[in-house]
C-alpha cells in the first residue's frame, strides 16, 4: 500500500498538479500586489508592517515554488514551502471561518464580478480549505517520497 | 538533522530568490502595481467597525430639516450648514440623499477605490486615492494643495459599496492628519451610478 502510495508516477503527478495550481495562482498576485494585500488585510490576522513584505514576497514564492516543482529542481524544498504555505492558508481561512469573518479568499487574485453574499462567502470559504487541504496531501506525497532512507 | 540540511539550504535560496524577485519586481512597478514594504503609518489596521453600528442614524432626522432647502426659491444653504461638524463622529456615515446634496453643494469627493477602478468611472471632480497603492499620502497632499479643505469642512469618502472599508480607511488617515468632518458615502459607487447620477471616466478628475 505505501509502496503504491509512493510510485515514482504518482509522485510526478502530484508534482505537476501542485506546480501548476501554485503558478496559476501566484500570476494575478504578481499582477496585482496592492490587490493582496488588501485581501491580507481584510483578513484581519497580520500587524500592519507584516502586509507589505508578505504582498510582494509570497507570491514570487509560490511561483518560484511551483516552477521547481514541475522541472524537478530541488522537490523537497518546493514542496516544503508550499506545505508551509498550504498549512498557514488552512489555519488563516479556519480562524475566519470559525469567526464568520466572510473574508474574499484572494487565493487566485481578488474575486471578479459582482459582492457575493455573506453565506455564499462563507460556503466558497468551506471549499476553499478543502482544497487546501487536498493540495496538503500532494505535498505530503511528495515530501514523504522524496525522503532519502 | 545533517541528512535535511541540503534542503533547509535549498528552502533558503528560494526563498532568497522570491526576496530577491519581489524587490526587484516593486521597484520596476508603475505607481498603481507598487506597495510599500514598511507601512509607515498604523491606521491601516485599525480595526475595521461593524458595519451596521454607524448606518442607521442620519435619514430620518435629516429629512424634514431639508426639504424646504431643496425648494427651487429657497437660498441655496452653505455646505457647512448642511453638513455640520460633529466633534462626537468625526467619521460618519451619510445616505445616498445626502451624498447627493453635498455634491451638489461642491464638497470635495475622496474615491478611495483603486486607481484603474477611478479610470473606469468615478463622481465628477473627485479625487482618486487609493488606500493600498504606493503614494496615498502624495495623492492627499495634492489633494489638500489643490483643492484647499478645511479641517472641519465636509468631505466625502467613497469605494466600491457593500462591506467596502477602503474609504474607512482612508477616513482613518485623514483623521490623523486633523480633519474632522468625514462622511462616508457607505454605499458607494455603484450606488451613484445606479441612480444614474453624473459619472466621470479617465484617469482626470
Amino acid at each position: 500500500m505505501t509502496a503504491l502510495l509512493l510510485h515514482p508516477r504518482i509522485t510526478l503527478a502530484a508534482r505537476f498538479i501542485l506546480g501548476a495550481v501554485f503558478i496559476a495562482a501566484a500570476l494575478p498576485k504578481l499582477a496585482d500586489p496592492p490587490g493582496f494585500m488588501r485581501a491580507l488585510w481584510n483578513y484581519l490576522l497580520f500587524p500592519g508592517w507584516a502586509l507589505g513584505p508578505m504582498a510582494l514576497v509570497v507570491p514570487w514564492l509560490e511561483l518560484l515554488c511551483g516552477l521547481a516543482l514541475i522541472a524537478g529542481l530541488w522537490p523537497r524544498a518546493a514542496a516544503g514551502w508550499l506545505g508551509l504555505m498550504l498549512l498557514a492558508f488552512v489555519a488563516a481561512l479556519s480562524i475566519n471561518l470559525a469567526r464568520r469573518h466572510p473574508v474574499d479568499c484572494g487565493c487566485f487574485g481578488s474575486h471578479p464580478g459582482p459582492p457575493r453574499s455573506e453565506p455564499e462567502r462563507l460556503a466558497a470559504l468551506r471549499w476553499d480549505i478543502l482544497r487546501d487541504l487536498g493540495l496538503l496531501l500532494l505535498a505530503a506525497q511528495i515530501l514523504a517520497a522524496t525522503r532519502k532512507p | 538533522m545533517l541528512r535535511s540540511a541540503p534542503t533547509l539550504l535549498h528552502a533558503s535560496g528560494l526563498l532568497a530568490a522570491a526576496v530577491l524577485c519581489a524587490a526587484l519586481g516593486n521597484a520596476l512597478a508603475g505607481p498603481e502595481r507598487q506597495v510599500r514594504w514598511f507601512q509607515a503609518a498604523a491606521p491601516i489596521l485599525a480595526p475595521a467597525p461593524p458595519a451596521p453600528v454607524p448606518a442607521p442614524a442620519p435619514p430620518p432626522k435629516a429629512e424634514p430639516a431639508r426639504e424646504p432647502a431643496r425648494g427651487p426659491e429657497a437660498p441655496r444653504p452653505d455646505r457647512a450648514h448642511r453638513f455640520p461638524p460633529d466633534p462626537a463622529t468625526v467619521i460618519r456615515d451619510i445616505s445616498s440623499r445626502d451624498a447627493w446634496d453635498a455634491f451638489i453643494l461642491k464638497a470635495p469627493f475622496l474615491d478611495a477605490r483603486r486607481t484603474a477602478e477611478f479610470a473606469e468611472g468615478h463622481v465628477p471632480g473627485a479625487w482618486s486615492a487609493s488606500v493600498w497603492e504606493a503614494a496615498p499620502e502624495a495623492r492627499i497632499t495634492e489633494f489638500e494643495a489643490r483643492a484647499n479643505p478645511g479641517m472641519k469642512d465636509p468631505i466625502v469618502l467613497y469605494c466600491g459599496g457593500g462591506d467596502c472599508q477602503d474609504s474607512r480607511l482612508l477616513a482613518d488617515k485623514l483623521v490623523a492628519l486633523g480633519y474632522r468632518n468625514l462622511l462616508i458615502y457607505r454605499d458607494g459607487f455603484p450606488d451613484w451610478a445606479a441612480k444614474g447620477r453624473p459619472v466621470a471616466r479617465g484617469a482626470e478628475r
